[in-house]
């Protein structure tokens, strides 16, 4: 996840070569990223690709990363993620009503049947919560490198992944905490 | 103690993520197993070990269009900043204290080289030179560094030899020549008769502005500075007893 200084400069002088790097370094994980937060593939296909769009048009308009390569992209994908999201707020069910009804199964299978749940519990959590997450659980990266692209301490993030795990976990059923 | 569980919370979260069973990292802390729990669960519900990833074909589609509007964005030169910023990027990468030793080090010794070269193919040029010729001082200079590093008494004689006989050649040279020039030599008086000294065989004319020290006298080691002239005579400046 670090940030190629080099490559960012390269950009912003419109290098074609550069240009093309940048989508087959960020592509995969952009898509991961707007995939978690959407649970749609599809969309999540659109969106990475308008992130890269968006990168051309700020160059097009004279205002490129300044920068953060990575931290940019993260941040219009998650504008765009959050955008999507609030377009759809009226076609999602209540997390109330996703809470499975069926009687506990094994932890893992169990466990599973949550994902859908917690996924759209994520959704009722605050931007930088969700922004958290994603990054985290989603993608899998460290404290330090969330922190890098949040542009935030890695305390302030310890903070919000806390508050975010604490919200989701109440729709852990409880069943699975008196198993330990 | 929100600072503390925060950080017990990640450290889980990383031993979750490293494959650890839960239970097993909620032993390692059993005063906060309680707390822990549902969040740890939560985590690992939100953990996506094997993203999906984009069809292959919507991928490359969707990179034709992007680099259609990349190939579409105007070229833009390096203002001067742009060149000063990378040239300083390059200069701070480079500037590790290894990187300057090494440097230092490459410098040093291609200078000593360079140097060392230098020397030896003008000393080697200079070896025939005489009296008034461009590279003689670069002759005198390397005899002077072979006396320097002479560390004996003995070495050190018979090379003070070694170079008045090469005075005493180049005297020689130049009267055969006809050439005048400043020159240096020692050796034994062999004859005074009246202005005219015959030193080491050298026939030498003493003027009225002859500076004469030491009152030298027959068999006496004297050391001249003169002048020789176009005609052959040598008109002594100097005259020093030396021994």
């Amino acid at each position: 996840m670090k940030d190629d200084l080099s490559l960012l400069e390269r950009i912003k002088l419109h290098d074609q070569q550069a240009l093309a790097e940048v989508y087959d370094r960020y592509f995969d994980q952009l898509y991961y990223y707007i995939n978690y937060r959407l649970g749609d593939s599809e969309a999540a296909a659109d969106l990475a690709g308008e992130v890269f769009l968006a990168l051309v048009q700020a160059l097009k308009n004279g205002k490129p990363p300044k920068t953060s390569l990575t931290g940019w992209l993260y941040a219009v994908a998650r504008n765009l993620a959050a955008d999507h999201i609030k377009k759809q707020v009226r076609t999602v069910p209540l997390v109330e009503d996703l809470v499975a009804d069926e009687p506990p199964l094994t932890d893992r299978a169990y466990l599973a049947q949550l994902v859908p749940t917690l996924k759209m519990a994520l959704r009722k959590l605050t931007e930088d919560q969700q922004h958290v997450i994603a990054l985290r659980f989603g993608q899998g990266l460290s404290l330090a490198e969330t922190a890098q692209i949040m542009d935030k301490s890695v305390g302030a993030i310890k903070a919000l992944q806390h508050r975010a795990l604490a919200s989701l976990a109440r729709f852990i059923p409880a069943e699975v905490n008196d198993d330990g | 103690m929100t600072d503390r569980f925060e950080s017990i919370l990640d450290e889980s979260i990383s031993a979750l993520q490293a494959g650890v069973p839960i239970e097993e990292i909620l032993a390692e802390v059993p005063d906060y197993a309680s707390e822990l729990r549902p969040l740890l669960y939560a985590a690992m519900v939100l953990a996506d070990p094997n993203p999906e990833l984009a069809p292959e074909e919507r991928k490359a589609a969707l990179q034709a269009k992007y680099m259609s509007q990349v190939a579409e964005l105007p070229p833009v030169l390096p203002t001067f900043g742009n060149k000063a910023q990378a040239v300083f990027r390059i200069m701070r990468r480079r500037l590790t204290p290894k990187t300057v030793l090494n440097d230092l080090i490459t410098v040093t010794i291609t200078i000593f080289l360079t140097l060392a070269m230098t020397a030896l193919i003008l000393s080697y040029a200079a070896a025939n030179s005489l009296p008034g010729d461009f590279l003689y001082g670069v002759k005198r200079i390397s005899e002077n560094v072979q006396l320097t590093f002479a560390f004996s008494a003995e070495r050190r004689t018979a090379l003070e030899d070694t170079f008045n006989q090469r005075r005493l050649d180049e005297i020689e040279e130049l009267i055969q020549q006809n050439r005048a020039a400043v020159v240096k030599f020692k050796g034994a008086l062999n004859t005074k008769v009246e202005n005219l000294w015959i030193i080491e065989g050298i026939t030498v004319v003493i003027s009225n502005d002859t500076l004469i020290e030491g009152d030298p006298q027959e068999n006496d080691m004297v050391e001249v500075i003169g002048l020789l002239r176009t005609n052959n005579v040598l008109v002594a400046d100097t005259v020093k007893k030396i021994r």
